[in-house]
């Protein structure tokens, strides 16, 4: 059976390099990626050999594994085939037999590979003579199927939630800590290491109780041997062994129960209201704006991938000013340009995560087509839209602006950067409007991510779209930018609200020529946008 | 003949090399239920698009209650209803919260449109899950919230595409009572489908579409011609390979 699941998980790797010039790319850029992520492990464990926090540091590599075996499947639940019961349930086929057979579908492929070379490192870094040695390979070992068996016991358990509409919501969201966590390794810590905020012994609190847990004993158990504490080493080997034991009849028992379980997509959710049909939509005294000002509202709240768009815009916020902020060498006057600059960016982002409304919307656009025919409406549609996506976004970027004063000492360039806040998004918003209609293109959720994405073959519109918002936005709101830097010196009991109002008035008086020009052009556009609305997989 | 609530006239649709729909022409009298039936990849979906606005054509003309739809779309889709072949509603609206949203997209105050979206539930049976999230409708359910949805202002002519494809015969039963209701009070409705029973059942008028054309056209007695609606369908679309020799093995419960 093992050898059967292996085929077919090989089988299914080829047949992803000869499906489509588009998979063939994914794969290559995939599989390089594994091995960069093996040779970096390696070295980076490697590296520790002789240090002080080498078994701190080693804890804290193998914990980050596990994290990211224990979310990437949940993630990435639709790409491998192997990972969902139900696919295999027809089939006769013991449960144990089964377990035995996606273990060692689990194990096959470039990034488990990449694992055990990358974490080989420790026979480097941590093991020290042949009980080392060999301890550091039991070790490695027991942590790739400790990896292993936790992946499998979540996304087994799960699977009937994963399958349903509320695991793909949960995957969506799960996009959020996983982009945070990729801005907090990529951006922040590499600063805050080059400027001593964070070195190998910050690791010795963290190892303290990280020790104990399943990483932990596989890195200390290392050590022990090395140091020559046979004895201490077998039984945290020993230890850890049991936990995967554990995991794996757990996860034997969870499988034969997910083959006869129906899954979650049958439990439903309603929707808050009294009385049965009595859940009216808001803003009903408003007309067609208010109309659809509702409907964007409630699609704001209730569709994870705008939660996402939006919890992205912060953490790109919180980038871009972090690096200052923390920095503590910086002059006031840099700091405040540098939450402007921040609020310039989320302003953008904001707009370009909106800049094209007809293929996010998908095929419910052809529905809203059929009613919106006149200039008029269409006008109402638009602004309707940036009604709802600023009753979120300018609370949600000016608070961010204000946060990120307050952390930078100075509470009053929380201002400034409002007044950038507010004149970025309506440039954003009015430019996302106009590229909407300029250049749509249809989107689709592939496998493997849960987010949306230009269809095969639409990504130069993407670029263009993501492109011209983000240019445009810096362009139309440069004049924000300067009178900033020009009125550093004036009072700020008056140079604040003069700058909050002119730019306040001034994002929404780009709003609104974005959604004249946006409207002006979609009245004849419209069969196009809903061909583009209907392609989309939204 | 009375009056003409759909009128094409030389409709054509290419798609890069194919040609999707050849030049059709259609005369549907109002109060009419009429049928549009063809295989798979005859044009049907692609008509029904052009004829609602959707689509453009490349060639012709479409006239609803006198409107043409390509030139004046504004006053033509106001006296639509349209049912597509897939779902395209807002899966995060509640069934309620949708029709409501239909109704006053369609101008109607928001009291008026929640008073009929209650009515349109209740007669559609959706009242027990208003609250619930479209998407956790089943197909049937959402295609009965898609013709809320195209009825709740009232329009004079219905299209609608696959009605019944995936609906229970409970549900579809229901959507044919109302279908018939609808035309009895004068409007119009025209629908495709594959199942050849249900428009030989109810409708008084089909047309059969085939590679992009319209190969017959009459009422349903006249189409038939003396034979079942099933039988003169194939004959006049022709029967498609088979290539059964092949499956010798199939029954045989040995290996």
């Amino acid at each position: 059976m093992a050898r059967l699941f292996v085929q077919l998980k090989l089988r299914l790797l080829r047949n992803a390099l000869i499906s489509s010039t588009a998979a063939r790319v994914s794969f290559v850029v995939s599989t390089i990626f594994a091995c960069l992520l093996a040779i970096g492990t390696f070295l980076l464990l490697a590296n520790f050999r002789g240090s002080t926090y080498s078994v701190e540091l080693t804890s804290a590599i193998f914990t980050v594994f596990a994290f990211g075996w224990l979310f990437v499947p949940v993630f990435a639940f639709g790409l491998d085939g192997t990972l969902d019961p139900a696919t295999l349930a027809l089939y006769p086929v013991r449960t144990r037999r089964l377990a035995t057979g996606l273990l060692a579908a689990s194990a096959t492929g470039a990034w488990p590979l990449a694992n055990v070379l990358g974490l080989l490192g420790v026979i480097v870094g941590l093991g020290h003579g042949p009980l080392g040695l060999l301890v550091a390979l039991v070790a490695v070992v027991l942590q790739v199927l400790f990896c292993i068996t936790l992946a499998r016991v979540v996304t087994t358990g799960m699977a009937g939630l994963l399958r349903s509409r509320r695991g793909k919501d949960l995957a969506a969201f799960l996009f959020l800590p996983i982009f945070a966590a990729y801005e907090l390794f990529f951006q922040v810590v590499p600063k805050l290491a080059s400027e001593g905020g964070i070195t190998a012994a910050s690791f010795s609190g963290f190892d303290s109780w990280m020790r104990w847990l399943p990483p932990g004993l596989a890195a200390h158990a290392i050590q022990d041997a090395s140091d020559g504490h046979a004895g201490t080493a077998a039984a945290r080997l020993a230890a850890l062994a049991a936990v995967v034991a554990v995991l794996a009849w757990l996860w034997v028992r969870l499988l034969g129960r997910a083959l006869v379980t129906a899954d979650t997509s049958t439990q439903s959710s309603r929707v808050r209201g009294s009385g049965r049909a009595r859940t009216a939509l808001p803003l009903d005294r408003f007309g067609l704006r208010g109309t659809l000002a509702a409907r964007f509202w409630i699609y704001q709240r209730r569709e994870p991938t705008s939660l996402v768009f939006w919890g992205i815009t912060a953490v790109i916020m919180v980038v871009v000013s972090i690096r200052l902020i923390l920095g503590k060498n910086a002059t006031p006057s840099a700091l405040e340009l540098n939450l402007v600059i921040g609020g310039l960016f989320g302003a953008a982002f904001a707009g370009v995560f909106h800049a094209n409304t007809v293929g996010l919307t998908g095929p419910p656009f052809a529905f809203e087509a059929l009613a919106l025919t006149g200039r008029r409406q269409l006008r109402a549609y638009f602004s309707g839209q940036n009604i709802a996506l600023g009753a979120i976004g300018i609370p949600l970027l000016v608070a961010m602006s204000f946060a990120l004063a307050a952390l930078a000492g100075h509470p009053a360039f929380g201002f400034p950067a409002a007044a950038e806040d507010l004149a970025g998004l309506g440039a954003g918003l009015g430019l996302a409007s106009i590229f909407s209609v300029a250049l749509p293109y249809p989107m689709e959720r592939r496998a493997g991510t849960p987010m949306l994405t230009a269809a095969q073959g639409y990504g130069s519109y993407r670029f263009g779209d993501t492109l011209g918002v983000l240019l445009g936005t810096g362009v139309l709101t440069s004049p924000v930018i300067v009178a900033v830097a020009l009125t550093n010196a004036d009072p700020a009991a008056v140079r604040m609200p003069v700058l909050v109002v002119c730019a306040a008035v001034y994002g929404l008086a780009l709003a609104w020529a974005g959604v004249r020009i946006a409207a002006s052009a979609a009245v004849d556009r419209l069969p196009e946008l809903c061909q583009v609305a209907i392609h989309s997989k939204a | 003949m009375g009056e003409m609530a759909i009128e094409v006239r030389g409709l054509q649709k290419h798609f890069g090399e194919k040609q999707a729909v050849a030049g059709i022409n259609l005369d549907i009298a109002a109060g009419s239920l009429a049928g549009l039936v063809g295989p798979n990849g005859a044009g049907k979906t692609t008509s029904l698009s052009m004829m609602t606005g959707l689509l453009r054509p490349d060639l012709g003309k479409v006239r609803i209650n006198g409107l043409d739809v390509w030139a004046d779309p504004v006053a033509a889709k106001a006296v639509i209803g349209v049912v597509p072949d897939q779902a395209r509603l807002f899966e995060r609206l509640s069934g309620a919260e949708m029709l409501e949203y239909s109704g006053r997209l369609r101008g109607l105050p928001a009291a008026e449109a929640r008073s009929r979206a209650a009515q349109l539930l209740d007669t559609l049976d959706l009242a027990a899950d208003a609250r619930r999230l479209v998407a956790d409708y089943s197909t049937g359910m959402r295609k009965k919230t898609m013709l809320g949805c195209a009825l709740i202002h009232n329009p004079s002519v219905l299209f609608l595409d696959e009605p019944l494809e995936g609906v229970d015969p409970v549900s579809g039963d229901v959507i044919r009572r109302l279908l018939t209701r609808f035309t009895g009070s004068g409007s119009t409705v025209l629908f495709s489908s594959h199942v050849m029973e249900l428009v030989e059942q109810i409708c008084d008028h089909v047309s059969v579409i085939d590679k992009g054309l319209i190969v017959a056209n009459g009422t349903t007695d006249e189409v038939r011609g003396g034979k079942t609606l099933q039988q003169a369908f194939i004959d006049l679309v022709g029967p498609r390979a088979s290539g059964e020799e092949g499956l010798s093995w199939l029954g045989s419960s040995s290996s």
